[in-house]
């Protein structure tokens, strides 16, 4: 986990040792200053200079596997990220699976895709 | 518009290329920097969690 902003690592810094609520932070605070990583990803304000809320998983091969992202009013759910990156933690050990809209961790039920799942995937989340 | 957009966020299960960024790391309480890079040669799962601003909610 890598968060992003524009801010520079100093800000980061002040920021973390000041809000209370970031005290158990352990995660690195990525700067990027010059818009540089934000525009990659699409998410660089040129009005503003400021990144949206965008959210990015990459597999440990370097392949973009989710993308997300949010106007500067609406906040994330870190419960849909979480069942996001299991369930990629999941698809990678198995790839031939597919996790449905309602997969929520490790024991529930996917599907494999197959000439005998269509038009039957009611019958098969039962 | 026929212009194709080159974005990475529209573009998911392509191969991200490598980028840098500079870091505060409370774990160590110390400035530092991460690459794309280094996080595939050590094997690693990475999020990426952009956001507006610091002193902001996120």
């Amino acid at each position: 986990m890598i968060t992003v902003s524009t801010d520079t690592k100093f800000v980061h810094l002040a920021w973390q040792r000041e809000e209370k609520l970031l005290a158990d932070v352990k995660y690195p605070m990525g700067s990027d200053p010059t818009g540089k990583v934000s525009r990659m990803f699409g998410v660089y304000d040129e009005g503003t200079g400021l990144a949206l809320r965008g959210t990015f998983i990459i597999s440990p091969e370097g392949k973009l596997l989710n993308a997300e992202v949010n106007y500067y009013n609406l906040g994330r759910n870190i419960d849909e990220l979480l069942r996001k990156f299991k369930a990629n933690l999941h698809l990678a050990k198995k790839p031939e699976e597919g996790c449905p809209a309602k997969w929520r961790e490790e024991g529930d039920k996917t599907l494999k895709p197959s000439a005998k799942l269509v038009g039957r995937v009611y019958e098969a989340l039962k | 518009m026929s212009e194709i957009c080159e974005c990475l966020g529209c573009n998911v299960g392509i191969n991200v290329p490598d980028f840098k960024l500079e870091t505060f790391d409370p774990s160590k309480g110390d400035f530092g920097e991460i690459s794309l890079d280094t996080l595939k040669q050590n094997k690693k799962w990475t999020v990426l969690f952009f956001y507006p601003a610091d002193f902001t909610f996120v």
